[in-house]
């Protein structure tokens, strides 16, 4: 089943104080199957960033659609953005967006909250998404009292407590060391193995060699796919890092 | 690296956190400005002259907002401070040692505190004249109160607030020289921690408010409550700031343990984010709830003077014509003459101008200072020989039978008594040589037996005032001022201009003006002087409302700009994961009750336990009546609350802005 559709997206950014226009994305076209688990590269400038944030509402497109489950995200009402938010994505953030005046239970109870969840509901979902985390001995600690890697943690918690249809990830291993990333990635991984759908913006092939299929994106189009099929890791690996090379060589590609 | 380097940096600072700045400089602006214009009318000329419990009342004043000026600069400061943790400590980072970052704090702290303490004195002076020639239009006193100012207090002024920017600076210093960069880095993001042993404090600050509270509840008389009142406002100042930093962290943490209330989207970003700050949260409060109380009383009181001085007028003036007879020391029998030829003078001059006497008083009495040991009244010298002598006014029953229109009758050895503390219970009363068997009556006598402490007696008929004074003379024989005295009042038929024309002529025979040994007060000739002063009481009241409303203006503004900015991030933050607007909404709504009804409803039981002080203190100021006081006090308490709920509303919609 096809979950999310992209057709014909553009996005033209004009600078606030002068008439320059930089269109970040031309037409990006490309689709996701329900239960897939796609990484998104390209070189930094080339448009992720814009892209993912239109699919999770938080910017317009200049042109062009993004279907959900069928329904385009445009038709939504303003009145329902923010509800469609918190019950159908999950976000999860290069720099984890957690709030300092919550505890990590609390940070990741929030969107449960602003859905105003019965209290018995929410507890009763919190329990196996941390214990499965390992972040349950800090559930009553505060953010800035805990690592950057358990940061992300609570941050994937969050996005999971709610059962969204997606999780958009920007970079989430941007700002964790390799052991953390690694760490992180199995994590997302065995998300993804329940049946979780995952779209993550990534520069490290290391972490892109954890989903089943890649998207290349330069200026502002897709410009080539790789599946991983039933590749052993290294050789996905190796071939990520052929196309990346491939890519910024700006050359043509020879498959 | 030289000074001018770091002072270039300071000032480049200071431009680009001009979002914090600017509030920053505004807040202490205006307290400079509200310090500097209460200090200024110490100088004034009808503060010092009207009465002479007025200038310790304002000197009083002035030390409060000192005190609160103090705490104030320091709230904003901690603000400032702690959002700039961050900057300052990757200055230590990139490996400017500890004392150029002084030096560099050193510049900011000092461009900042001359440049607000200009600004408050310069807006202070032209607030100063201009407020006062805009209530001098609209008051329309006979005589218009001038603002003044001196230099002396201009210096003050700079010296008290460049102390306080000092402390500042050394606060700030001390946060970095102690603080290891890491931490420094984290600054902003760590929450505040509970105050250790917040228990203590908050029974610490029931005690304090119980003392403060005790203090005006117990005041016995007027002359106390001046001296006590410093004190007691001390008291429940502080202890208003140590009950909102223990109680309210107390009921916050008692919130958010409830899950069914604390789990609600309003209340979960509400109640977590005042938790996160909960000191800062707590002193801005108090702030707001001090300056209400402030506001309130200063305009209640000069209110009630205001609106209570007919009546004031006339407890100092019971009729409308009044004269008071001056005994002779040499002769003291004379009076029993005099006291009635005079009131036959008097009928005579009434029927000649062609009017009537309609209504009249008059009595003799002899005046004694000492005090109740056991159930005898010992007498002493003089006035001035006690601590907190007793005033014993001796009359005949003849005179207080004419003077409350009952028809008391004494036996030889019996006597009638008001004791203003009502503590006198015996049934016997010694007297001199003499004891009395005696009875309790009200206080017949006016409200001004109840300034001090004070008991009249009155005895079965004039010869025994004479028979006390020769007892009194035993003991002291030196004394030289022994006499009886009389008041007679007295109201007449006719037009008001009639009575006037009466009023000058009397006025002219037996006035100020004319010497003898009686004196002559008409209400009708005093009025207009005497709405002047109390004119002048509520000219000052309105000008210390207004100068009170504009500090809680501008700490409410203050702290929900700096608030807004402070969650600014995190509102987007839970924008982003799904935060609607409404909610937003939904949350500030929730201050509601900490930031609108908490203080005022903690100003306005201040304000109810300032009752019994105050209303001593109106005793001085000649106001008696209760019920004015009740009424312009509900009054004032309503309008503060309307337009504190403006300003309210107008910030809380400004930080709505601010985090949306
Ligand atoms: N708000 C904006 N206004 C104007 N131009 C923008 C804006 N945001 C992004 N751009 C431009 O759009 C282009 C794409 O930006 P985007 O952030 O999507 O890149 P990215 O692929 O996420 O890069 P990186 O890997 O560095 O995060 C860039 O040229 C950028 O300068
Ligand atoms: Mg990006």
């Amino acid at each position: 089943m096809t979950l999310l559709e992209i057709k014909n997206l553009k996005k033209v950014y004009t600078a606030r104080f002068s008439n320059q226009q930089t269109e970040a994305l031309t037409t990006v076209n490309f689709s996701i199957e329900a239960g897939e688990f796609v990484s998104i590269m390209g070189e930094s400038g080339s448009g992720k960033t814009t892209l993912l944030n239109i699919i999770s509402t938080l910017d317009d497109a200049t042109s062009g659609e993004v279907f959900l489950e069928g329904s385009p995200l445009s038709k939504i009402k303003d009145k329902e953005i923010s509800a469609f938010r918190r019950n159908t994505l999950g976000f999860i953030f290069q720099d984890f967006n957690l709030l300092d005046n919550f505890t990590i239970k609390d940070n990741i109870l929030l969107p449960l909250v602003l859905s105003k969840t019965p209290v018995r509901e929410m507890e009763e979902r919190l329990m196996p998404i941390v214990k499965n985390l390992g972040i349950e001995a800090h559930i009553d600690k505060f953010p800035y009292e805990v690592s950057g890697g358990q940061k992300q943690r609570v941050a994937v918690a969050r996005a999971l407590i709610t059962q969204p249809k997606i999780i958009l990830a920007d970079e989430p291993t941007g700002a964790l060391d390799s052991k953390a990333s690694q760490n992180l990635m199995e994590i997302l991984k065995g998300i993804n193995e329940t049946g979780q759908t995952i779209l993550m913006v990534t520069h490290s092939a290391q972490a892109a060699s954890f989903s089943n299929r890649i998207l290349f994106i330069r200026d502002g189009a897709v410009y080539h796919e790789i599946y991983r099929g039933d590749a052993p890791a290294e050789q996905f690996m190796d071939r990520i890092s052929k196309s990346l090379k491939v890519l910024s060589s700006r050359g043509e590609l020879d498959e | 690296m030289n000074n001018r380097f770091f002072s270039s940096l300071a000032l480049r600072n200071i431009k680009s956190n001009k979002q914090l700045y600017i509030p920053y400089l505004l807040s202490s602006t205006t307290i400079i400005m509200m310090f500097y214009l209460m200090a200024s009318l110490l100088d004034n000329e009808f503060v010092q002259e009207r009465s002479s419990s007025l200038s310790p009342l304002f000197v009083l004043g002035t030390i409060v907002i000192g005190i609160f000026s103090v705490i104030f600069i320091l709230y904003t400061n901690s603000f400032l401070i702690k959002r700039r943790k961050k900057e300052i400590g990757l200055y230590g980072i990139l490996g400017l040692e500890k004392k150029h970052v002084a030096k560099i704090l050193f510049f900011e702290t000092g461009f900042t505190s001359i440049l607000s303490i200009a600004a408050g004195l310069v807006g202070g002076l032209i607030f100063g004249r201009l407020f006062f020639m805009l209530l001098n239009y609209m008051v329309r006193l006979p005589v218009d109160i001038i603002y003044s100012t001196s230099s002396l207090i201009v210096l003050a002024t700079i010296g008290l607030f460049l102390a306080i920017f000092g402390i500042t600076f050394l606060y700030n210093v001390s946060q970095f020289t102690f603080a290891n960069p890491v931490k420094l880095l984290k600054g902003k993001q760590e929450g505040e921690k509970e105050p250790k042993g917040s228990i203590i404090l908050f029974i610490l600050s029931l005690v304090l408010l119980g003392w403060g509270y005790g203090i005006s509840v117990t005041i016995p008389d007027p002359l106390e409550a001046i001296t006590k009142f410093f004190l007691a406002v001390l008291l429940v100042i502080i202890g208003t700031y140590l009950l909102f930093i223990s109680g309210s962290i107390f009921i916050l943490k008692a919130l958010k343990k409830n899950k069914q209330i604390y789990y609600r989207p309003g209340a979960f970003i509400s109640i977590s984010g005042m938790l996160y700050r909960m000191k800062q949260n707590a002193v801005g409060l108090a702030n707001i709830c001090i300056l209400a109380s402030m506001v309130i009383i200063a305009v209640s009181t000069t209110l009630t003077i205001f609106i209570g001085a007919e009546e004031t007028l006339e407890n100092r003036f019971p009729y409308e014509n009044n004269m008071t007879l001056f005994g002779d020391v040499e002769n003291v029998d004379e009076m029993n003459t005099r006291f009635f030829e005079l009131q036959d003078q008097v009928q005579n001059t009434v029927y000649a101008e062609g009017l009537e006497v309609t209504e009249s008083e008059s009595y003799r009495y002899a005046t004694f200072f000492g005090g109740v040991q056991g159930n005898e009244f010992v007498f002493d010298q003089g006035y001035a020989d006690q601590e907190n002598p007793t005033v014993l006014m001796v009359l005949p029953l003849e005179d207080f039978n004419g003077m409350t229109g009952k028809s008391y009758t004494l036996d030889d050895d019996a006597a009638l008594y008001y004791h203003s503390t009502n503590a006198y219970k015996d049934s016997e009363l010694t007297l001199g040589n003499k004891t009395y068997r005696v009875a309790e009556v009200a206080n017949e006598f006016g409200e001004d037996m109840d300034l001090v402490e004070s008991m009249a007696i009155v005895v079965p008929d004039a010869s025994h005032l004479l028979e006390i004074q020769d007892d009194f003379k035993e003991q002291y024989p030196e004394t030289n001022y022994l006499t009886i005295d009389a008041e007679v009042g007295w109201n007449t038929s006719g037009t008001e201009e009639q009575k006037e024309a009466l009023a000058k002529k009397l006025n002219g025979e037996y006035g100020l003006g004319a010497g003898g040994s009686n004196l002559y007060d008409s209400r009708l000739l005093q009025r207009e002087e005497w709405y002047g002063m109390n004119g002048g009481f509520l000219f000052l009241g309105i000008f210390l409302g207004l100068l009170f409303t504009i500090g809680t203006v501008l700490i409410t503004y203050f702290k929900q700009v700096s608030e807004g900015f402070d969650d600014r991030e995190k509102f987007q933050i839970m924008q982003k994961v799904g935060l609607d607007r409404e909610t937003i909404q939904e949350s500030t709504r929730s201050q509601i009750v900490w930031m609108f009804v908490l203080p005022i409803v903690i100003a306005t039981i201040h304000v109810i336990f300032a009752y019994p002080i105050v209303r001593k203190l109106l005793l001085i100021f000649g106001v008696t009546n209760e019920t004015t006081w009740l009424l312009s006090f509900v009054g004032v308490v309503i309008a503060f609350a309307a337009i504190y709920w403006v300003i309210y509303r107008l910030t809380s919609k400004t930080y709505y802005r601010i985090v949306r």
